[in-house]
């Protein structure tokens, strides 16, 4: 494969003394979806939330799409082209759901608002909830407010999305809907990082799961070798739990 | 004692129109019932004006440049206070160092120092020190430098009350969801676009409430620059009243223009607010 677009190399983090993470090392791909898991605390959002620097990171170097994420002006540069979605929407609650489309693309894009109002639109339609436009956050399901937040990501044209626990805040009926959305989007070859415990979304669209442990990437592998024969004891007890139903 | 409502068969009917009400809508159908004691106060400064014009419509036209005064140095400093509070909140969350060391030490020492005390030295000490420092550095304009008390009166509300602003934004912003900041920066937005189109906005209605006591409190205060040599409502009541010695009638008087000016301001916030509400 040619050049990885995410390429993370020997970062540690400190929380006080706790060591989230742990020289940690991972390329991803163009077009590659990959999902992270591992125990709570493993450091797996921690892990994403250093890819576009939401979270400080200690030691170490991250670059995306070739840019180092080392000064102020290069991480807004990199989070302009990586969009994230956050396991609490985080939706901007004063604002209806266009504005919270549109607001990005004007302030950040500096795209003229009838442009910016029709990617709104378009993406709206995408994620299925046309007709919500002029709604406030407060006035949706999660589920919808979660699609919202997709389709606020997705407006700024991302070359990578980071998705955050997108589905563990909702009840099983919304996390289908979500779902759907996110596979819809690894079939167009969006760039994906998850953090999630979906199997069947893992199956359906991952090319590779990470497993993490206690700030440590233990093992890789596509969905299928890793869920059936995974190599370290940690892994096969961890798998077990979340397999079994 | 208890006539048994649930096995009494006869219970009497309830109208249609309670049926019909959907609790929690009563509020805002209703006219706010407060409004009546402003027309109350207002009422009687009138039937006070025209009833007896000598010595209440005397007073009223000796002291009525005194009510524009009044009304000009509140509602400019308020302005003012507005700016001041918003950069020394945002001091106070900065987590550069020295930006939070000199926004606090702002914050902690003004409001440990009585505001009227705070007016005296920017009347009578500061323009002292410009002059004196103009003759130590040779600059004639300084050295002729002469205080403008309505100016200097503003620059001392401005100053005492952005400390009290500044804890009341400082609350306000911590009070958003770390959450809608992160979303924000996350789509690329620097912190201060996402300050001003994200945080400030939600913040702003969550105060609200505060920044009207504020004012409302800014508006009495103002009656202590009369101290500092500026004609405002207050002052232009004891010049007339060490005039023609009728304390209680100036007194009554201004103490009702200030409840007027006080309790429809109460209003006006009390309005916004509830224009302003919204879910989160």
């Amino acid at each position: 494969m040619s050049e990885p677009i995410i390429s993370i190399r020997g970062v540690h983090k400190y929380f006080g003394k706790v060591h989230a993470l742990c020289g940690l090392d991972l390329d991803i791909y163009r077009g590659e979806v990959v999902v992270i898991v591992g125990p709570s605390g493993s450091g797996k959002s921690t892990l994403l939330r250093c890819i576009n620097r939401l979270e400080n990171y200690d030691r170490g170097k991250i670059v995306v799409d070739g840019i180092p994420l080392d000064n102020a002006r290069n991480i807004n540069a990199v989070r302009r082209d990586v969009g994230m979605v956050f396991q609490s929407f985080n939706l901007f609650s004063h604002l209806t759901v266009l504005d919270n489309l549109m607001l990005a693309q004007r302030v950040v894009r500096k795209r003229p608002s009838a442009e910016a109002k029709q990617t709104a639109l378009d993406l709206l339609k995408k994620v299925g909830i046309p007709d919500k436009a002029g709604a406030k956050p407060a006035q949706l399901s999660g589920g919808q407010q979660q699609r919202v937040a997709i389709a606020r990501a997705l407006a700024m044209n991302p070359k990578v999305m980071l998705f955050d626990e997108p589905t563990s805040a909702l009840d099983p009926e919304m996390i289908k809907e979500v779902l759907e959305v996110m596979l819809a989007l690894a079939a167009e070859g969006m760039t994906m990082a998850v953090v999630s415990h979906e199997m069947g979304f893992t199956r359906a669209a991952a090319k590779r799961v990470i497993f993490m442990d206690e700030g440590q990437i233990l093992e890789q592998a596509s969905p299928d070798v890793l869920f059936s024969n995974p190599q370290h004891e940690r892994t096969r007890q961890f798998l077990g739990k979340i397999l079994s139903h | 004692m208890l006539s048994g409502s649930m096995s009494t068969p006869d219970r009497p009917k309830i109208p249609k129109e309670e049926l019909d009400h959907i609790p929690g809508t009563e509020r805002s159908t209703r006219i706010d019932v407060w409004w009546w004691l402003v027309v109350l106060v207002v009422g009687i400064t009138i039937l006070l004006l025209f009833a007896w014009p000598d010595p209440f419509m005397n007073i009223f036209k000796f002291v009525q440049d005194g009510i524009v005064i009044t009304v000009t140095v509140t509602l400019v400093s308020f302005l003012l206070v507005l700016i001041v509070g918003m950069i020394g909140g945002l001091g106070r969350l900065s987590n550069k160092r020295p930006v939070y060391v000199i926004s606090t030490l702002y914050v902690e020492l003004v409001r440990g120092v009585p505001l009227l005390v705070q007016l005296i030295i920017w009347y009578f000490a500061v323009p002292v020190m410009i002059q004196s420092l103009g003759k130590a550095w040779n600059f004639p304009s300084l050295e002729n430098f002469q205080a403008d008390p309505v100016v200097m009166a503003i620059i001392g509300l401005v100053f005492c009350y952005g400390a009290y602003m500044s804890e009341i934004y400082r609350a306000g912003i911590q009070s958003i969801p770390k959450g809608q900041m992160e979303a924000a920066r996350s789509l690329g937005m620097t912190y201060f676009q996402s300050m001003r189109h994200v945080v400030l906005p939600q913040a702003v209605r969550v105060i609200l409430p505060p920044i009207g006591n504020e004012f409302i409190a800014l508006l009495k205060d103002s009656s202590l620059v009369s101290v500092v040599a500026v004609a405002d409502l207050t002052r232009r009541g004891r010049e007339y009243a060490s005039i023609h010695f009728d304390p209680i009638e100036v007194w009554m008087l201004v103490a009702l223009l200030y409840l007027i000016m006080t309790l429809f301001s109460a209003r006006v916030v009390n309005w916004i607010e509830k224009k302003t509400k919204f879910e989160r």
